[in-house]
This record gives structure tokens, C-alpha cells and sequence, in this order.
């Protein structure tokens, strides 16, 4: 598939989530009118319920809404919070580094032990390695990530001490980022080491193995790319999940990310706020899967 | 043979949390707070006095519903779109196709997220997202499986020999794609529990007083240092019933 294609179906496919998901969040019971009164106090008469209906063009029919929306997400103006008064652009952009970086060393790290973990379990099956990431994968399907952070806090920061609770400096990204990565490496290292498993059934894998490299070297020399394609097709289905433990993970260890706002924000039934939101985490989903895309190319010229 | 009796006896501890609890689950008992583990409260009262094992047969009956409801939702849906996709073919095809993956492409946690926020959290609200953000995954599977039977030899010769195509349906097609798709729901229920204990975790206005395994976790938290029991136990309840839902269908693991 050409790259121009894929940016095509990228934006569609965006646009098509947009239109959904405002559709939605618009026909949600709550009136914003009648909670932005609440929220400022302002008098519930009815020239101020009109003047801001004709402010936020609710009277407007909900696809001019929606054009009307559009054009002011692509220039930048994401509208205001209800909660806040702050425009959700800022908010968001204020949160989003802690959010970000969560979710990218999570899967970075999880990508960096898959790959010998997936190796070593491949080239001894049934060995310490195999069996160790066979257990892992049934047991971080098992166990939530929150309540294992919570069990871990309990161990490691209230029973023996190593850990301070309620850090405030950058150890307290540390835990959260592991048990993130500790999901996703369980899930990549058993991918990487089926694709190697498959590689070793090939003939050429037996001609490798003729002129005489080890089975570790042969597996390592002529599986290592095709099993990191593998690896690369699994990550953009693991980026839907790294979303979704950071946010639990914001809410356990009170790391003031995206989700967290967006959990506040929800009982003041805050649309901006959640229209945003659906949208940076689309963008999330398209340009991991973009530049899985882009290594997966690089890796196979047979897709060029 | 022995995961068949686990998850029997793991339904019937499910099921019977939606008739009967030894205690009230919301009931207060100010004056039993934090009994730790007892003869009358056997895995102890949380810090208002309410007994944990009555929460966590209720809580188990809510996330009962939310595994009926998710699988029943994916599972008939997703079957029939793909079974569509495949039957129908050309364009009709490829249009089914296309929205089920860019649904795939928005992760079911923020849907779920989406749609607790617009209907509030509840076990039927949640397990229809989960259903809804399920059916891309089984749809797409329905038809490669489809795709996969409709090549066979047998389906030519029940062509000529003029089946209907209500027949071809019922009759050749459904029986063989069926069952694998049964064990894809099964294997889908323990990500349903966890997606669901998630949800009731990151709260999202719901009332976080309902005995959901997930927000007696998110409760039960603040009290680390002096009562770990009260959140070890709806964890565990999690643990298990993932651990046996996937233990039972391990073997249709294509």
C-alpha cells in the first residue's frame, strides 16, 4: 500500500470517527445550556438560555454544527471547558506530556524486552524463557494492571519500604510505566517468538543450519526481521491498549494526565472536553499504526 | 474435565450473588467496622461496616450481566455482519468490511469511556459499549471463517444442486463457523471482566458506592496501609474468574 493511500484512509477514516462521535456527544440528555448556568451562576432567564444558544450555534441544524466545529478544531480553537473556563486546547496541551511520555516508554520499553524474552523462548522451547513468558501472558491476562499496582504499592511501598508513596518528582512515573509495559511485553514476546517458531519450520532456516551456523545464530540472523514485523503488526494493536491501562493508571497513582481530566470533566458533562478527547486518542491510533506502518515498509521492500 | 467444574462452580457462585447474599451489601453497620475476617463476616467488613463477601456476590452478579450482555451483543451481531460480508461480496462487502476496521481502530476502553459518560456508568450501559466495541473483531473473524467454508468443494456441490440461499446459510454455511466463533466469545468474556472492573475503576460519575469489583477497588484503596485485605479480595475475584473463563475455553484456542 502506498503512503499516500494510507494518509487518505488515515483522514477518512478520522473524519468518519469525528462525525460519529460529535453525533453522539451532541445527542447526550444533558442540555450544555442549562449546565452552563448551573456551573456559572449565570439567571436562568430565557434571553440568556437564546444568547447562548445562538453563541454556540445550538440552533443551527447539527451538521452546520458539526462543519462549524470542524473548521475551529483544524485552526486550533478546541472551545472552553465548562469546568475550568479554560480553553480545552491549553488544558489538553498542559496534560498531555504526562499522558504522552506514560504511554510511549511503556510500549518502548515493553518493545526492547519482548525482543530478547520472544528470542530466548523461541530458541529454547520449553526453557526458563519459554515457559517464563507463556506464564507471564496468562497471568497479565488475568490480573488487572490497577489492582496489581495497588498490590505492589501495598508490598513494595507499605510492607518493606522501598518505595515512597505519593511521590511527587519522576519516580512516581516509574511503577506506572512498568505495569504498563509489563502487559504489552507478555503479548509482544509471545508474537515475536510464535513468528521465529515459523521461521525454524522454513527450508531456508535448514540451509542456514547446513552451512553450519547455530540454531541460535541462524534463528537470529535470518528470523530477526521477519519476527520484528510481527512484532511492528502487534504493536499497532497493542497502542489501543497502552491508552487504555495509562488511564487506570493515572487514576491510581493521581498522575494529572488526559484521562484524569477527562474523568473530572465528566460529571460536569463537559462535551468540549470529551469531543477532544476522542479525537487526540484517534490521532494517537492513527500515528502509531502510521509509523508501524512506516518501519513495517522499511523492513519488507515487498510492500514498497 | 476439571475447569469444567471450576467455572460451573464459579457460575453458581455468580449466579447465586444475583438472589442471595448472606448480608444486605449495602447495609451499614457502623459499629462492625473493619472486623477483619470472622465466623459471621467471613472475608470481614469495609470501613463502614458493610460485609465485603455480600458486596462481592453482588458485585459478581453485575459483572455476570456485563459477560451475557458483551458476548450476546459481539457475538450475534459481529456473526451476522460477517456472515453478510462474505455472503454478499462486492462492494457490499468491502463497505462492511471497511467500517468494522476503522471501528476496531478507536480502542474499546474509550468507547466504553464515551459511552458511560453520555448514559452513565451501569452494568448494561458498559456491557453494550463493550458488545458494540466488540463487533468489529468478530465480524471481521465471521468473515474469514465464512470466506474460509464458501471456498469448499462442498458448497459448490450444494449449489448445483440448487440449495436456497436461506438453506446454503442455515444448513452449510452457519454450522461450520459457529463453533469457532463460540470459542472466540469465550476467550473475549475474560477481557470483557477485565475492560469492565477497569471502567468501574476510573469511576466516571458513576456512584461509587455500587458494589462493582472495580470501584470497591477504587474505594478500598485509601485504606493501604491499615486494611490491604479489603482490596486484595474483589481483585482476587477478578483474577479468578478471568483465569477461569480462559482456563475453560483454552482448548477451541484455534
Amino acid at each position: 500500500m502506498h503512503p499516500v493511500r494510507l494518509g487518505i484512509q488515515s483522514i477518512t477514516g478520522m473524519l468518519a470517527i469525528s462525525l460519529a462521535s460529535f453525533t453522539v456527544i451532541n445527542s447526550m440528555p444533558a442540555d450544555p445550556v442549562a449546565i452552563a448556568i448551573r456551573v456559572w451562576n449565570l439567571p436562568a432567564t430565557d434571553e440568556t438560555v437564546a444568547a447562548l444558544r445562538a453563541e454556540w450555534g445550538l440552533d443551527q441544524p447539527l451538521l452546520f454544527r458539526y462543519c462549524d466545529w470542524l473548521t475551529r478544531f483544524l485552526t486550533g480553537d478546541w472551545g472552553r471547558s465548562f469546568r475550568t473556563g479554560e480553553p480545552v486546547l491549553g488544558e489538553f496541551l498542559e496534560r498531555l506530556p504526562i499522558s504522552l511520555s506514560l504511554g510511549m516508554a511503556g510500549l518502548a520499553l515493553a518493545i526492547v524486552f519482548a525482543i530478547p524474552l520472544g528470542f530466548f523462548a523461541a530458541a529454547h522451547p520449553k526453557g526458563v524463557a519459554d515457559r517464563f513468558s507463556r506464564t507471564l501472558s496468562v497471568f497479565v491476562q488475568a490480573v488487572p494492571g490497577f489492582w496489581l499496582g495497588l498490590v505492589l504499592l501495598w508490598v513494595l511501598g507499605v510492607q518493606l519500604r522501598w518505595i515512597r508513596l505519593l511521590a511527587q518528582d519522576w519516580t512516581a512515573a516509574v511503577l506506572p510505566i512498568l505495569l504498563i509495559a509489563l502487559h504489552s511485553v507478555a503479548v509482544l514476546a509471545r508474537v515475536y517468538r510464535r513468528d521465529l517458531m515459523e521461521t525454524a519450520t522454513q527450508p531456508y532456516f535448514r540451509t542456514a543450519l547446513a552451512k553450519g551456523l547455530s540454531e541460535r545464530q541462524a534463528l537470529w540472523r535470518h528470523g530477526r526481521c521477519g519476527a520484528l514485523y510481527a512484532l511492528l503488526a502487534a504493536v499497532r494493536s497493542e497502542a489501543g491498549w497502552v491508552i487504555g491501562s495509562t488511564a487506570t493508571m493515572e487514576i491510581l497513582f493521581g498522575l494529572p494526565g488526559i484521562s484524569q481530566f477527562l474523568v473530572q470533566s465528566i460529571a460536569a458533562r463537559d462535551q468540549m472536553v470529551l469531543q477532544a478527547y476522542v479525537m487526540v486518542i484517534v490521532l494517537w491510533m492513527l500515528v502509531m499504526n502510521g509509523s508501524a506502518y512506516l518501519a513495517m515498509r522499511f523492513l519488507d521492500p515487498r510492500l514498497a | 474435565m476439571v475447569r469444567y467444574c471450576l467455572l460451573s462452580v464459579l457460575a453458581v457462585f455468580l449466579v447465586l450473588g444475583g438472589f442471595w447474599q448472606p448480608y444486605d451489601p449495602d447495609a451499614v453497620d457502623i459499629l462492625a467496622r473493619h472486623s477483619g475476617m470472622t465466623a459471621s463476616h467471613l472475608l470481614g467488613t469495609d470501613h463502614l461496616g458493610r460485609d465485603v463477601l455480600s458486596r462481592i456476590m453482588a458485585g459478581g452478579w453485575r459483572t455476570t450481566c456485563v459477560i451475557l450482555a458483551v458476548g450476546l451483543t459481539g457475538f450475534t451481531v459481529g456473526t451476522f455482519l460477517g456472515t453478510a460480508a462474505a455472503v454478499f461480496g462486492t462492494w457490499r462487502e468491502t463497505l462492511i468490511l471497511r467500517c468494522c476496521e476503522f471501528f476496531i481502530m478507536v480502542p474499546t476502553l474509550v468507547v466504553a469511556l464515551t459511552a458511560a459518560a453520555i448514559f452513565g456508568l451501569s452494568p448494561l450501559s458498559a456491557a453494550l459499549a463493550l458488545g458494540l466495541a466488540g463487533v468489529g473483531p468478530h465480524a471481521l473473524l465471521a468473515h474469514t471463517l465464512s470466506k474460509r467454508v464458501l471456498g469448499q468443494p462442498f458448497i459448490l456441490a450444494a449449489q448445483s444442486l440448487g440449495v436456497s440461499s436461506f438453506g446454503m446459510i442455515s444448513r452449510h454455511l452457519l454450522p461450520n463457523t459457529l463453533p469457532l466463533m463460540f470459542a472466540y466469545v469465550g476467550n473475549q468474556a475474560g477481557l470483557a471482566v477485565v475492560a469492565y472492573a477497569s471502567l468501574a475503576f476510573i469511576g466516571l460519575g458513576a456512584d461509587p458506592s455500587e458494589p462493582d469489583w472495580g470501584a470497591m477497588v477504587f474505594e478500598y484503596r485509601v485504606f493501604i496501609f491499615d486494611h490491604p485485605m479489603l482490596m486484595i479480595w474483589p481483585g482476587t475475584a477478578i483474577a479468578i474468574t478471568v483465569s477461569a473463563l480462559n482456563w475453560a475455553f483454552d482448548d477451541f484456542r484455534a
